[in-house]
């Protein structure tokens, strides 16, 4: 069996000049358990949104890694990320999903913190401890660094993390139309209804690169499309528009984050869509003329599919969605699915689009039902001792991508390929793999902030 | 040792007697079993506290004086 450690990862067992990944990499128990260390415990994680937690001691538990952690808003209004986990027995000490406290208390002991993390009480803390515990040092444990994003709250362990926007690069600009109004106003989404979450047998990594940008795979989604159970009339609701647009797949390579895209031109109208509703379908009709007037070029962009490095995916055009990819053992992910929609949005819109992603995502959903299957049975096939002797092939496009990518004068930052005419490429999956061996690789954040070191030989 | 008593349940303005003597009066409940947040009125063993806010836990709470 392969180890973690044997030839490194990039030659070893991530292997991008010749484009194969070892199964090793999916299945492999000591690689799981180095993975939670170097990559959940130093890169930046979604935790939740600011809509979850409107109030003071508003509190919704979310997890990091395979850790718990409790986003709260704490009594001054600030958003805190604490580990779910008891100084004194480790015991959790919120058990709720969400909720609304003034302290969070541990039901094994009694140990109690404020929503600021503090330790407020203790049993017993005169007679049993003599006044003597010192509770400033006792609090719950914080996360090292949080980040609120347009609503988006983010957090990472790793003091030395670069700052969340750092960390985003050049991608931020793609992923914030996820967050900002469909019109192209600034964070006016919310969430809509609860998170649904469930398990599935495979690995984190099946769903994290078939959401970087696996177009390879819609032959699974066949079915869906032929039922024709969108909410545009028969087919892809999609597909008009992706009959004009060039469709792009953009990856920021030191950065580890990819997405899908569709570039439409500029003398042309959007087509229209949701006919099944008048009231939808005049909705996003004004909100995409209205964001090409805002916008400019970058109104003609629409993001798809997309995942910030490790675990975080999205789906930034309808339905619009977020997952994270909780690890749970290297054969088990649990998956947590929010469904996000524009704050302004009409009521019957909001209701319309709930069906709508109620139908396409999530355990019920057509689409994910299809995802989920092909995960956890490829994972399965590969666990065996024969079946981790052979790669992947991960070879689909080498060296088609671009930097610099422009069309009809609108130039796009990151490493681009057109798959307008060749229909599908890995590279956004390779981006993937490539900076998770840096992760596994690399000892420290000095290593890993390698733009760094570019801006500081540009600046001597 | 006392019969015990379910704290939870206990709104503010209830005067509660605690295992050293002492009466306090709840001012909130986070109604999570184990906490009441309490201002003495009464103080045999130490009076200095009489006037403060204090967690009181909930093994600690003997007697719930009737209102």
């Amino acid at each position: 069996m392969a180890t973690a450690h044997v030839g490194g990862y990039r030659p070893g067992l991530v292997d991008l000049k010749t484009g194969q990944i070892s199964r090793e990499i999916f299945v492999n128990e000591d690689i799981y358990a180095e993975e939670q260390e170097r990559v959940f415990a130093r890169a930046w994680l979604y935790v939740g949104h600011e809509s979850q937690v409107p109030n003071p001691g508003d509190f919704f538990v979310s997890g990091m890694g395979e850790e718990s952690v409790i986003l709260t808003r704490d009594r001054a209004g600030q958003v805190r990320v604490f580990l779910n986990s008891c100084r004194h027995r480790g015991m959790k000490v919120c058990r709720y999903d969400e909720g609304n406290t003034t302290v969070f208390t541990c039901p094994y002991h009694g140990w109690s913190y404020g929503t600021d993390g503090r330790l407020v009480g203790v049993p017993y803390f005169r007679e049993a401890y003599h006044s003597q515990l010192d509770r400033l040092q006792w609090g719950l444990v914080e996360v090292a660094q949080t980040c609120v994003h347009k609503g988006t709250v983010w957090a990472t362990w790793d003091k030395d993390a670069p700052p969340f926007l750092e960390y985003l690069g050049d991608f931020a600009r793609y992923l914030d139309q996820m967050f900002d109004s469909w019109d192209g106003s600034d964070g006016g989404t919310e969430i809509l209804g609860g998170v649904q979450k469930w398990l599935v047998p495979s690995n984190w990594k099946f769903p994290a690169e078939n959401f970087s940008g696996d177009s390879y795979h819609n032959i699974s989604h066949r079915s869906v499309d032929m039922v024709g159970a969108g909410p545009s009339g028969s087919g892809r609701r999609d597909m008009p528009e992706l009959n004009l647009a060039r469709k792009l797949h953009i990856a920021i390579p030191d950065r580890g984050h990819q997405t899908t895209a569709y570039l439409l031109p500029r003398e042309v109208e959007v087509p229209a869509g949701y006919q099944h509703s008048p009231v939808v379908s005049d909705y996003f009709k004004k909100c995409e003329e209205a964001r090409r007037q805002q916008r400019g070029d970058w109104g003609r962009l629409i993001t798809l599919v997309g995942e910030v490095f490790p675990s975080m995916a999205f789906l930034a055009r309808q339905p619009r969605t977020i997952a994270v990819w909780h690890p749970r053992g290297p054969h088990q992910t649990e998956v947590w699915r929010w469904f996000l929609v524009d704050k302004n949005a009409p009521q019957d819109v909001k209701n319309f689009l709930r069906d709508y992603y109620i139908r396409y995502s999530g355990p019920a959903g057509m689409t994910e039902q299809d995802d989920m299957e092909n995960w956890g049975y490829a994972h399965k096939a590969s666990r065996g001792t024969i079946a981790r002797r052979y790669s992947y092939s991960y070879e689909q496009g080498m060296g088609t991508e671009v930097d610099n990518y422009e069309w009809e004068g609108f130039s796009l930052p990151g490493s681009v390929t057109d798959l307008t005419q060749a229909k599908s490429s890995e590279h956004n999956l390779r981006n993937l793999y490539r900076r998770w061996a840096e992760f596994m690789e690399a000892s420290d954040w000095d290593e890993l902030a390698s733009w760094r070191r570019a801006q500081r030989a540009a600046a001597e | 040792m006392s019969d015990p008593i379910n704290v939870r349940t206990l709104p503010p303005g209830t005067r509660i007697v605690t295992a050293d003597g002492a009466v306090a009066e709840i001012v909130s409940n986070p109604a999570d079993g184990v906490w009441l947040f309490a201002r003495y009125v009464e103080s045999p063993s130490d009076p200095a506290l009489v006037g403060q806010e204090d967690m009181i836990f909930a093994q600690d709470v003997v007697e719930v004086r009737p209102t």
